[in-house]
């Protein structure tokens, strides 16, 4: 079995339909505000006239997000070798890798086994809410994030993937979870609390073992926090997550903080998830226009 | 049977007029409003799902019916900016009923869509998808079980008031609104 | 009520632990060292093979019995410092050249329609080997002695047979026609073979025949007591 494994090969069964978030960004259509026609706020709360339909869409994503955490996971089981693992090191250099550099501490290894348990049980449990929710597996497309977790340098993955992913989880889960407590959604609250708690785990878990695998080499612990900011930009989703009350889902500050962030982190990433709204706005506006000129060229 | 579409060019999503039309119409005949000029205005500008009925007065007579639906509406979730036909179905089935509700009597003293609660548009969207199913049209009932107990609560009650509203036929406004009411009281 | 100052037997009864076992320190040390490196193998493969299976119930299964062979793992990595193995490294070794082999021959499987080799590599062949050596090494070594290794296998015991159950219900509900029996059995026997010749999990002598049906490490009758 080959490392690294590329994005584009999650293997799916036939009912998924997988796209990049660079055909999701060519949409020219958009839900943000236009001259105050459009609702000031699409925070996804109950009392949004298409709130089922919201929750029901949202957690369809939450579904394929972990899988995609799985295969995540799993793949980091799997790509680096622990440190003192001989029969491994000679069969990479029978392929032609002796760097070395992609040795990790086997407790690493152990904590990433253990989100692979994780993520397949929010598997499940996304797939029965999904059901309870009226969802069918693989009725939206999926969108692919997974490149976050193909790095080929442990450091970077754990930034993108524990940071960067699962911290979006966090956010994600908050939002759903408050929104079940408003609903009155018996199963709702009480399984997205259990993921959150999860989730709060894993973040920590990356934050910790970025500063130990880091330690001696600031360097590349700033390589680390520089990608992380470039993925939590992306998992902003042009500004599906922010602060702002235009984002369905806001930023879950205080679990963020539990689960290792310092408040200067918390407001780096409120920062580049705004930039990301922004930048979606302005590259709304320019496709409609670019769209609206072939239409009169027509 | 006068069925209009606009635009008849998109430009945003691919979708196809004739097909638009072609499900209206035969949604039309199924619903007995051959008498009524139908006009179809996609607002391709958005992915949200939203859909509006409107009708007209043509010289005091309650004649055009005009709905209004946001691109998501038609959209195959699966394929983005791409048709789906059974969604095409399910959107325009519902906005026909409704109007054909208030056009046939027994929804007089609705009130207009607008003023609708979260609560009485849930029972009459469940009233009008539960007669789509009996048309043939496929929908995923647990979906609309979810949406009607988000709004009448998660309880017995409103799964009973859900079924009984599912399964109806020529209720009247008075009816639903009692049923929906109920429901929420419990 | 009863005296609490009355001797009594250091052994009650009902309690037949004997002091004798097959091992001494150096055996159980180096048998765990391989336990811990197939434990590790088991649960890299199964970690990547997640993006590779498109079959739903199998990716989540896959995820689940990743931790539980990395919880083995540690269990082993824990025990090897409390068997005079201060460096846990130098023991995590395979037993031979040929358990080297079939790790790489196992988890060759990558493509997308391959699950049922996949499966069968880890729930026809090496899960089936693990219970066998285990079963060994549990009824064969002090059982007062070794007793946390007793504990530790008791533990893995109970996970190996209720994956191995969870594989095989996979792996008979993905077998559907003749040509896929046909392919099952070829990989079993092909990695069977490999796995003959590395002589199980700790290599010759794990379930106590060696090849040749000579006992290898055979239990050591008698009472030290």
């Amino acid at each position: 079995m080959r490392k690294f494994f590329p994005v584009e090969e999650l293997a799916r069964d036939g009912r998924f339909n997988q796209i990049t978030m660079k055909d999701r960004m060519a949409d020219p259509r958009t839900v943000l505000g236009k001259d105050g026609v459009r609702p000031s706020s699409n925070r996804l709360v109950p009392s949004r006239p298409d709130a089922s339909t919201a929750a029901r869409v949202l957690m369809h994503g939450i579904f394929v997000g972990e899988i995609q955490a799985l295969e995540g996971a799993g793949r980091t089981c799997h790509d680096f070798r622990t440190a003192g693992d001989q029969a491994r090191r000679a069969q990479d250099a029978a392929a032609g890798d002796d760097s070395g550099a992609d040795a990790v501490p086997f407790a690493l290894k152990l904590d990433m086994a253990r989100q692979a348990w994780d993520e397949a049980r929010h598997v499940e449990i996304s797939v029965k809410l999904s059901d309870w929710m009226g969802g069918e597996i693989g009725e939206i497309a999926e969108n692919t994030v997974l490149q976050a977790a193909c790095s080929t340098d442990p450091v970077l993955r754990l930034a993108g993937v524990n940071r960067a992913l699962e911290g979006l989880a966090i956010d994600v889960f908050t939002t759903m979870k408050e929104f079940g407590d408003l609903a009155g959604d018996p199963f709702l609250e009480f399984c997205e609390d259990w993921m959150l708690a999860d989730e709060v785990t894993h973040v920590k878990m990356g934050s910790d073992w970025l500063r130990k695998v880091t330690e001696n080499d600031p360097e590349r612990r700033k390589k680390a926090l520089e990608f992380q900011g470039i993925v939590d930009k992306l998992f902003s989703y042009g500004g599906t997550r922010s602060d702002s009350e235009e984002s369905p889902i806001g930023l879950a500050r205080r679990f963020r903080e539990l689960a290792g962030f310092t408040d200067s982190e918390v407001e780096d990433i409120a920062e580049v998830s705004l930039a990301a709204l922004n930048e979606r706005k302005d590259a709304v506006a320019r496709l409609q226009a670019e769209a609206a000129s072939q239409f009169a060229g027509r | 049977m006068t069925i209009t579409v606009t635009p008849q060019t998109f430009s945003y999503v691919s979708f196809d007029a004739d097909l638009i039309g072609r499900v209206a119409q035969s949604l039309v005949g199924a619903l007995g409003l051959e008498d009524h000029p139908v006009s179809i205005e996609v607002d391709e500008t958005t992915p949200l799902a939203r859909s509006s009925v409107a009708l007209s007065d043509d010289m005091g007579v309650v004649d055009n019916i005009s709905i209004r639906v946001e691109s998501g509406a038609f959209e195959d979730t699966r394929r983005p900016r791409q048709q789906s036909e059974n969604a095409t179905a399910t959107t325009l089935g519902r906005v026909l009923l409704r109007a054909r509700d208030r056009l046939l009597g027994g929804f007089g003293e609705a009130p207009p869509d607008d003023e609708l609660s979260l609560a009485q548009m849930a029972a009459w969207e469940t009233y009008c998808v539960g007669r789509l199913v009996r048309l043939g049209i496929e929908v995923n009932q647990q979906r609309w079980r979810y949406n009607f107990r988000n709004r009448h609560g998660f309880s017995d009650a409103a799964d009973a008031a859900f079924d009984r509203i599912w399964a109806g036929d020529g209720l009247t406004w008075g009816e639903l609104d009692e049923i929906s009411r109920a429901a929420s009281a419990t | 009520m009863a005296d609490p100052y009355k001797p009594r037997a250091p052994f009650a009864p009902w309690d037949r632990r004997e002091l004798p076992g097959s091992f001494d320190v150096e055996d159980s040390a180096r048998r765990v060292g391989n336990y811990k490196w197939a434990e590790m193998k088991l649960f890299e493969a199964l970690g990547g093979w997640v993006a590779t299976v498109p079959e739903l119930d199998v990716k989540m299964r896959l995820g689940t019995h990743c931790y539980k062979h990395a919880w083995h793992a540690d269990l082993w990595h824990k025990r090897l410092p409390e068997l005079r193995e201060m460096n846990p490294d130098r023991l995590t070794q395979p037993a031979n050249d040929a358990m080297v082999r079939f790790v790489e021959a196992m988890t060759e499987p990558e493509a997308p329609d391959q699950t049922i080799e996949k499966l069968v590599g880890v729930y026809r062949v090496f899960i089936p080997r693990f219970i066998a050596a285990y079963t060994f090494h549990k009824n064969n070594t002090s059982q007062i002695t070794d007793a946390p290794t007793i504990r530790s296998i008791n533990f893995i015991l109970q996970d190996e047979f209720d994956d191995w159950r969870d594989g095989e219900m996979i792996l008979q509900s993905l077998i559907e026609t003749p040509d896929d029996v046909e392919r099952a059995a070829r990989h079993q026997a092909r990695l069977e073979a490999i796995m003959v010749e590395a002589g199980g999990i700790a290599g010759p002598g794990s379930i106590g025949m060696t090849s040749t049906g000579a006992s290898a490490n055979g239990p050591q009758n008698g009472s030290a007591a």
